[in-house]
């Protein structure tokens, strides 16, 4: 179970991202993260694995303090903790396999590493992933050789390399299109229903929220200013969602309808 | 929160509005520029104008009083000077007609500002900019004609340089010579005569005895020599020794005699006893005097010089001076262009103090020149090529700091982030994250110092850092032109293949 309290994430810049933000995640959720770009959501998730330091509060993991650990402690909490990211975040000039492989780098000996001797089991397991993920084809390719949904998808396989028990994706969908956009949700959906991997996500359309979550909070402005189980999201009325979004966007409230329409459409 | 400072008061300047008018007419501006230029100025309410010509008319008159002290050198009395400079060098003069026109203009500009104080008459500043033009002319002694008038002098040395190859290869050269008896003075046995030989050079001497030349003037006996089996078209020099060893060179009305045998080896000549101051003692009985006809000539297949030998083994040595000074350059820096990289040390204070100590080292020794390094490691190692070594690893090293760690500063961090989220430590997140990334701006930054090294390496040796340079120096000084020639045709061949090999390595790896 992860438990966040009380966390605020002040930049050295002065800005304030984070506000006193309190939640849980119970472990097989499918939470998902709305709220207007700016409103802190890759904040949040870069608090959870440390890849940002947060400035107050506690983030609880099955009862550690994620926000208190450092060095070999921090590193063995983040290798059980996958994360997915808009860009992909691919080492462009290497291949599919080293990439999906530095998946293993928080459970390999350093100097093993260094000289890119990875154990067999390792390989067996880099070859699944790609598998599991319909790219093993892919393997020894140069990953900028690929498609952004190809690439995305080799994300999601270095992430599964971790043997993750949560994973963190930040709008691990927004620079793809509609149709690949469900096929990688339906990804993440699959590890956490059959892998039982807690799943953390930003997304921005409405739609994909109503699909895939199993949970919601939204944040605005850094403050947690809506948490809701699937059944309130499903019910979800414009009024609601204009909350999070700010009254400023009454705009794109409509335009996310439309957005929505077209994807469920091309989807089913 | 931190508080924000109020706002300063916004006013857009205006020079119209803000300025007070003049304290003075034009009149007075003048006169106050007549005393102290640049004070009409100042007077005008544009003190810093005023400043700025104060400050430049001080500079003029100090740079021209030094230069006129320089070219006359000899006198000691102010009027002395400036009229003798005047007459060694009459741009002088034209320089000081000028300055006296600046002192003019800038009265007339304390003028027209006395009137007006918010025109920005720029004639003063044009005129300041031409006489430190023409002081900078006389200072760098810049004389176009020289260019001109001076090249035909150079025309035979360049031209040494330009095509230098007759000194790349030598003839083995043996000397021959042949030697026949004099006797003097002639005594009533005739002195037996020489005969021709079969093989070996020979000289044969008509008559076979004789009188040296007196020191009055009187000539000596006229002896008919003649010879064989000399190599053919090559100098012959006639050789005298006397009876007490002494050698000296036959001459005839003054010069030296020397000769040109005919194509058979063969030749006759006339020459007359020189005179030769003999001790007293020694003139009691007949003496023996030799003559000598020597030849210098070169046999056999032509060989390569033996400047040519050194050119070609300190082009090696060049070379490697500039390889190894890469290699440990790259070395050396590869580790510091990481530590010299904010993206991977911004992570604490410690680190962040790291970025700032190698940042630092790298920018000092970066901004000595490598000729400077290699002075002081000749001091330190003494000279040769080690010292050059020295001296380009060392720049190398910080130069490639600089150039890697802002390649890696440059790369995308998100690969970063992504191997970090995985629990990779941080040597695991450069191999993986940041190495990938830096390989291709690495390999195109590495031939680009390689090229750089090859270059330096070639001049180094001119402070006695080894390598090519140092023959290159020596040469010209000892006004060896064909010899520097070659120097000079190695470093542009080394340099040319080293250009297209790098060019070739470049296309197939970046
Ligand atoms: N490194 C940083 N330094 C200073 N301020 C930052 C930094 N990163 C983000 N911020 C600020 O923090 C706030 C929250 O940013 P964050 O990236 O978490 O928003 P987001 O919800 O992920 O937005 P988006 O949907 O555009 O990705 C924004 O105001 C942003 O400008
Ligand atoms: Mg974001």
């Amino acid at each position: 179970m992860l438990q966040v309290r009380n966390l605020t994430k002040v930049y050295d810049d002065g800005t304030v991202a984070l506000k006193n933000v309190s939640f849980e995640v119970e472990d097989g959720d499918f939470l998902v993260i709305i709220g207007l770009s700016g409103s802190g959501k890759s904040t949040l998730l870069r608090c959870i694995n440390r890849l940002i330091d947060p400035t107050e509060g506690q983030i609880l993991w099955n009862g550690i303090d994620l926000a208190q650990l450092e060095g070999e402690e921090l590193r063995n909490a983040r290798r059980q903790i996958g994360m997915v990211f808009q860009q992909f975040n691919l080492v462009r000039r290497s291949t599919v396999m080293t990439n999906v492989l530095s998946g293993r780098l928080g459970y390999t000996n350093t100097w093993r590493s260094l000289t890119g001797r990875f154990s067999q089991a390792d390989m067996q397991k880099a070859r699944g992933a790609l598998q599991r993920l319909g790219i093993e084809d892919q393997a020894h390719k140069r990953a900028d050789e690929l498609s952004g949904g190809q690439q995305q998808r080799v994300g999601i396989a270095r992430a599964l390399m971790q043997d993750p028990k949560m994973i963190l994706a930040d709008e691990p969908v927004a620079s793809l299109d509609p149709v690949l956009a469900h096929s990688i949700m339906q990804h993440l959906e699959k590890l956490n229903r059959q892998d039982g991997i807690t799943v953390l996500c930003s997304l921005h359309y409405l739609d994909l929220v109503q699909r895939y979550a199993s949970r919601v909070i939204g944040l605005r402005d850094g403050n947690l200013v809506y948490q809701g189980t699937k059944a309130d999201v499903l019910a979800m009325t414009d009024a609601q969602f204009k909350e999070i979004y700010g009254e400023e966007a009454e705009r794109l409230g409509s335009g996310l309808q439309g957005e929505m329409k077209t994807t469920t459409g091309s989807a089913t | 929160m931190i508080e924000k400072p109020p706002l300063a008061p916004s006013k857009p300047f205006n020079r119209d509005e803000e300025r007070k008018p003049s304290l003075v007419d034009a009149w007075g501006a003048a006169i106050a520029s007549i005393l102290i230029p640049g004070a009409g100025q100042m007077l005008a309410r544009r003190i810093r104008r005023g400043l700025t010509i104060l400050a430049s008319f001080v500079t003029i008159l100090g740079l021209l009083a030094w230069r006129m002290r320089l070219t006359a050198r000899f006198d000691t009395e102010v009027w002395d000077i400036i009229i003798k400079s005047f007459r060694l060098d009459p741009y002088l003069l034209v320089i000081a007609i000028s300055v006296l026109v600046l002192y003019i203009w800038s009265i007339y500009d304390a003028t027209l500002l006395a009137k007006d104080n918010s025109k920005n008459p720029i004639g003063v500043f044009f005129w300041i900019m031409v006489v430190f033009f023409m002081l900078g002319w006389q200072i760098g002694q810049i004389d176009p004609v020289r260019l001109v008038t001076e090249a035909d002098e150079a025309g035979p040395a360049l031209g040494r340089v330009l095509w230098p190859w007759s000194r790349a290869i030598t003839y083995p050269e043996t000397l021959i010579s042949g030697i026949v008896e004099i006797q003097s003075p002639c005594t009533d046995t005739p002195f037996p005569a020489a005969k021709p030989l079969p093989e070996e050079p020979w000289l044969v001497a008509d008559p076979t005895c004789g009188v040296p030349s007196e020191q009055d003037g009187s000539p000596g006996t006229l002896i008919h020599l003649e010879g064989g089996n000399f190599s053919p078209d090559t100098l012959v020099e006639l050789w005298w020794r006397d009876p007490i060893g002494n050698q000296f060179r036959q001459r005839a009305e003054g010069e030296y005699v020397s000769l040109i045998p005919e194509d058979d080896g063969t030749f006759s000549i006339e020459v007359i006893f020189p005179y030769r101051l003999i001790p007293p003692t020694a003139r009691e009985e007949a003496q023996i005097w030799k003559i000598e006809a020597r030849q210098v000539a070169a046999v056999g297949d032509p060989v390569i010089s033996q400047e040519m030998t050194l050119v070609i083994e300190k082009m090696i040595e060049t070379i490697f001076i500039g390889m190894m000074a890469t290699f440990f350059g790259i070395i050396l820096s590869l580790p510091l262009s990481f530590f010299a990289a904010r993206n991977l040390m911004s992570a604490n204070r410690i680190t962040l103090f790291f970025y700032y100590l190698t940042r630092t080292l790298l920018n000092i020794i970066r901004s000595i020149e490598p000729l400077i390094w290699a002075i002081i490691f000749v001091i330190i190692v003494g000279l040769g090529p080690y010292a050059g070594i020295l001296a380009l690893t060392l720049h190398s090293a910080a130069a490639l700091g600089k150039l890697y760690s802002e390649a890696i500063e440059s790369i995308d961090p998100g690969p970063i982030e992504a191997i970090q989220a995985t629990g990779a430590n941080w040597l695991q997140m450069v191999m993986y994250a940041v190495v990938p990334q830096v390989i291709p701006p690495f390999v195109s930054f590495t031939i680009y110092r390689w090229d750089i090294n090859i270059r330096m390496s070639t001049i180094i040796g001119f402070v006695g850092g080894g390598g090519i340079g140092f023959l290159l120096a020596q040469w010209i000084r000892l006004l060896d032109y064909r010899a520097a020639g070659l120097a000079v045709w190695f470093i542009a061949l080394t340099v040319a293949i080293l250009d297209y090999v790098s060019a070739e390595i470049r296309a197939r790896y970046v």
